[in-house]
């Protein structure tokens, strides 16, 4: 018998654990460590944050299927790893504090033969001074965030609606951050919103973002063939935030945000302040905290971990310029460097360098976007380090890895501007490869399949992959036939 | 990614980019991004799309 356990329950973490428990037989056991009790399908956060979809809507009770799947489930925290096991077991352990009520604070060990570390990020808020919902700005990260986001929407609406005009900043809260999609979603679903209210010629939507350009998107925004023209993604979400009326300042790293006025620096090292009455700033994420120490109890963190807390694994850390960056920088198999029962995939993985370029202002502040690994990577990551892990534990430690570099998948990315069956839209692209491979295309992408959409059916794909997405993480009948 | 001179600041405090060169969808455009049949191929492509895209270069 084999022990699998995977630390998290996102997009990459519960992928793996539904195909391992498919994968392997019921003499396997497949354990999942969470602190969360819910499943949250993220992207749909957003449609939270306006009021569209209600919190139950994207969220839903992991332990039930779970229970059903006959996969462990602990609702805890990861707080320490011991790949070499304690001075009791040679195995490898995990040390673990209980989230759930009932056992709220208590600690357990559990051993494993192979590791998964999906832990997701750590909402850095604390990294920008008075950013966050502790703070002054709101979040849509998850779904708490997005309900509160919402209620502060409703009531600069109303604040709207009596004649007063308003200003509503979405955008990225440190020159670090990731997920600029996610920003670029809510400004135009928040400006959809006002519309839909009767308010927009009373608001002023700025978007304010960490990218040096529009439509970079932390993937160095990408090159379009429309109708026999190569055209930018910069020039087509220009024409978007033209068209809507949103303003935009690029380049920018948020130092600290007070009541109703954000202090922000500028690539030009130049600095400024906005006012706002509304803003949803996205945090920088870090590596979810954990320890790891060798048998004999010594620190070994630096060893597994980059010091932004991601884990590393087989990728190309050597500090190079950015000229220099290449596809085969990027991991694989996902392993960590060795051991060869260990794992991290999604968000935990520690990136070999950024996508974008990555620029300082004149005072040496860093303003330079991280890359985004969550949703269609994180899944086919999680799935490919299942395979390999039911492999070695079918047919022997010698099985060779799966792999799945970011530089040779594809992505989907479906950023919705407004809800509606028939009134809705979203900007619907694709890109293959996510890390643009210069070697090889001379756009850094595969322009048959690099292709950016507006349009009506953007909403429907973005409303099709929230019910499908849903079904596969409930592990409803067929569930693996839906592609990551 | 080509660079296209949409970086002008326009000045009232804060450095709003200057999107007056950005193209504007004429209303055959924004006509053609409602229409639900248009729509409904778009939708059918775009799905094919990401099932090659799917098949190609994930494994």
């Amino acid at each position: 018998m084999a022990e699998v356990l995977i630390l998290g329950a996102g997009v990459s973490g519960h992928t793996a654990a539904l195909h391992l428990r498919r994968l392997l037989g019921s003499q396997h056991k497949v354990t999942v460590v969470s602190p969360n009790s819910q499943w949250n399908w993220i992207p749909s956060n957003i449609w939270v944050g306006v009021g569209e979809m209600a919190k139950k809507d994207v969220v839903f009770p992991l332990a039930p299927v779970y229970a059903r799947k006959k996969i462990g489930f602990h609702q805890a925290k990861a707080v320490a790893i011991r790949p070499k096991g304690d001075a009791d077991d040679p195995r490898g352990a995990v040390d673990i504090e209980y989230t759930l009520p009932e056992k709220a604070g208590t600690t357990e060990r559990l051993r494993y033969d192979y590791l998964i570390n999906a832990t997701g990020p750590k909402l850095k808020f604390e990294a920008t001074e008075g950013m966050g919902p502790g703070g002054h700005t709101e979040s849509v990260c998850t779904a708490d965030h997005a309900v509160e986001a919402n209620h502060k929407l409703r009531e600069v609406i109303e604040v709207l609606k009596t004649g007063k005009p308003q200003t509503l900043v979405v955008g990225t809260g440190h020159g670090t951050c990731t997920c600029e999609g996610a920003a670029f979603e809510y400004v135009f679903n928040v400006d959809h919103e006002l519309r839909q209210a009767g308010v927009r010629d009373l608001a002023r939507v700025v978007y304010l973002t960490n990218e040096a350009a529009l439509g970079d998107f932390g993937v160095d925004g990408m090159v379009f063939d429309q109708q026999g023209f190569q055209t930018t993604s910069e020039l087509w979400t220009g024409s978007l935030f033209r068209e809507r009326g949103v303003e935009a300042i690029v380049g920018t790293h948020v130092h600290r945000v007070e009541e109703r006025t954000i202090h922000y620096e500028t690539l030009d090292g130049t600095s400024h302040t906005l006012e706002f009455d509304f803003a949803m700033l996205i945090p920088p994420f870090g590596g979810v905290p954990l320890q790891a120490y060798d048998a004999e109890g010594n620190d070994i963190t630096s060893e597994l971990f980059a010091p932004s807390g991601f884990m590393k694994v087989d990728a190309d850390y050597t500090p190079k310029p950015y000229e220099e960056w290449r596809a085969e920088d990027w991991p694989t198999t996902y392993a960590a460097p060795g051991y060869d029962n260990i794992w991290a995939v999604g968000i935990a993985f520690a990136p070999p360098h950024q996508i974008s370029k990555p620029r300082k202002s004149p005072n040496g502040t860093v303003i330079a976007p991280s890359p985004p690994r969550t949703g269609m990577p994180s899944g086919v990551m999680g799935k490919t380090v299942a395979m390999t892990i039911a492999d070695r534990i079918k047919h022997g430690t010698s099985a060779a890895p799966h792999t799945a570099s970011m530089a040779r998948m594809g992505a989907a990315c479906v950023a919705s501007a407004g809800t509606g069956l028939t009134k809705g839209s979203a900007a619907a692209m694709t890109m293959l490869p996510v890390v643009p491979d210069y070697q090889r295309y001379t756009t850094g992408r595969d322009e048959r399949e690099t292709r950016g959409e507006l349009g009506l059916h953007g909403h429907w794909v973005k409303l099709m992959l929230h019910y499908l997405f849903l079904y596969k993480a409930k592990a409803r009948l067929g569930w693996q036939m839906i592609p990551e | 990614m080509a660079q296209l001179s949409m970086h002008e600041p326009a000045g009232g405090g804060n450095p709003v980019l200057d999107l007056s060169k950005a193209p504007l969808p004429t209303a055959k455009t924004l006509g053609a991004r409602r229409n639900l049949w248009l729509q409904f191929w778009r939708f059918v492509a775009f799905d094919l799309r990401i099932m090659r895209m799917v098949i190609k270069g994930h494994h």
